[in-house]
C-alpha cells in the first residue's frame, strides 16, 4: 500500500513535469545528407542537402498519370503491396484505412500503395481493390507501374540505408513499412504497417507534421 | 426401509457424479479446442480476418454473420482447407476476392479452429468434433 502511494506520487510528479517542459514535435529527417558549400551575398555559408524522394510518374486506379507534381504541398504516405497477398498485406490496408479515414478529405494528405506485382494487379483490378475498400481515389492512389521500376524507387529511395537494418525476411520491399514524405519529399518517418501501435505512432506524426506547416 | 433409502440415495449419488464427469469431460475438450483454436486463428486467419472477425472493408469477409455460418457448418471445414475462388454473400453483401487454402492444417487443428471460430464474434454453436471435420472433409464441394 505504501509502495502504491509512492509510484502514485511518482506518476503524477511525472506527467506535471512532461507537461511543462513539453515542446511541438519536430520529427526527424532521414536518410543521406550532404553539406553544400553556397556564397550568399559574397559570404561563404554552409547549407544541408537532405535526400529526397526523385521523380517518378504512375498510372493509378483511374488510369491518371500521378508524379511529384500530383504531390506538390502535400504529405502522404507510402507502402508496397500486392492484392493477391494473403499474409502482411490485408493487416497493413486495415491499418492504413485507419489512418485514411482519421485524414480523410484532408486536402493536404495522400495515400500511395505501389503495387508489386504488376502481372496480376492490373489497373482494372487495383481499381477494385480500391472501390472495394472504399477510398476515395483522390485521396488514396493505387500506382500501377513497371515492376523494376518500382523495386528501384522502393529500395533506392523508400528503403534507404537507414531502414537497412530493420529488414524483414523476404527482403526490404515486402518488410510492410509505411514511409511519412513531407512537403519537400523528405523521409520523416517509417513504421510497421502491420503493428497497430506503431500506426497510431504514425497518425500522431503525421499531426506532427501537418503543424510543422502551420507554424512556419 | 431405512436401508432402502439410504442405498437409494448413494445409487443417485454415483449416478450424478459419473454424469457430472461426463458433462465435464465434454466441456474440457470444448475448452481446450476453444483455446487451441484461438492460437491457430491468430496464426492462420488474423491478418485477414483481423482479431475481431471483423475482415476488412468489401474485401474480405467478416466472421460475425452468424446465420451464415450455422447454415453451412457443413462447409466450413472444406472452406477453411481449400480456399474458396467463387463469390460469397455474408450479411447480404457479396466478396469476390480469392481466399487462400490451407492444406497445412490438419483435420484436429480444423475442429480445434471452427471450435474457435464458431463461437466467437457473436457465433454460439458448441463443440465442433474431429469426427464432424472428418465427415464433412469428404463431401467438399
Amino acid at each position: 500500500m505504501k509502495y502504491f502511494f509512492k509510484i502514485c506520487c511518482l506518476c503524477a510528479m511525472g506527467m506535471y513535469l512532461s507537461q511543462c517542459t513539453s515542446t511541438p514535435k519536430k520529427l526527424p529527417i532521414y536518410g543521406e545528407r550532404e553539406a553544400v558549400k553556397k556564397i550568399i551575398n559574397g559570404l561563404e555559408t554552409v547549407d544541408t542537402v537532405y535526400q529526397t524522394i526523385p521523380n517518378f510518374s504512375f498510372l493509378n486506379q483511374d488510369s491518371i498519370l500521378i508524379n511529384s507534381d500530383s504531390l506538390k504541398n502535400k504529405i502522404y504516405v507510402a507502402d508496397f503491396f500486392f492484392t493477391s497477398c494473403p499474409s502482411i498485406c490485408p493487416i497493413m490496408k486495415s491499418q492504413m484505412l485507419r489512418a485514411y479515414q482519421k485524414f480523410k478529405n484532408n486536402n493536404e494528405v495522400k495515400f500511395l500503395s505501389h503495387t508489386i506485382d504488376p502481372k496480376h494487379d492490373s489497373i482494372a483490378v487495383l481499381k477494385k481493390f480500391s472501390d472495394k475498400l472504399g477510398v476515395n481515389p483522390k485521396q488514396w492512389y493505387f500506382l500501377y507501374g513497371d515492376k523494376n521500376t518500382v523495386y528501384n524507387l522502393a529500395k533506392n529511395s523508400y528503403m534507404s540505408s537507414t531502414f537497412e537494418d530493420r529488414a524483414a525476411p523476404g527482403g526490404i520491399v515486402h518488410s510492410g513499412y509505411f514511409i511519412l514524405v513531407d512537403k519537400n519529399k523528405r523521409i520523416r518517418g517509417a513504421y510497421d504497417g502491420t503493428n497497430e501501435e506503431q500506426v497510431s505512432q504514425m497518425i500522431e506524426d503525421m499531426q506532427a507534421l501537418l503543424n510543422e506547416y502551420q507554424t512556419k | 426401509m431405512r436401508k432402502n433409502l439410504v442405498r437409494f440415495c448413494f445409487l443417485a449419488t454415483l449416478i450424478a457424479l459419473l454424469f457430472n464427469a461426463c458433462v465435464n469431460e465434454q466441456s474440457v475438450k470444448y475448452t481446450r479446442y476453444f483455446t487451441d483454436g484461438a492460437q491457430l486463428y491468430t496464426n492462420n486467419c488474423q491478418n485477414c480476418h483481423s482479431s475481431k472477425g471483423e475482415g476488412l472493408a468489401q474485401l474480405i469477409p467478416p466472421l460475425t454473420d452468424t446465420v451464415f455460418l450455422r447454415k453451412n457448418r457443413t462447409q466450413l471445414a472444406c472452406i477453411v482447407q481449400y480456399g474458396l475462388a467463387d463469390s460469397i454473400t455474408i450479411h447480404n453483401k457479396i466478396y469476390h476476392f480469392k481466399m487462400p487454402s490451407n492444406q497445412n492444417l490438419a483435420p484436429i487443428d480444423l475442429a480445434k479452429l471452427l471450435t474457435f471460430v464458431t463461437n466467437s464474434f457473436g457465433n454460439q454453436q458448441g463443440l465442433y468434433d474431429i469426427a464432424e471435420v472428418e465427415n464433412n472433409l469428404k463431401n467438399c464441394r
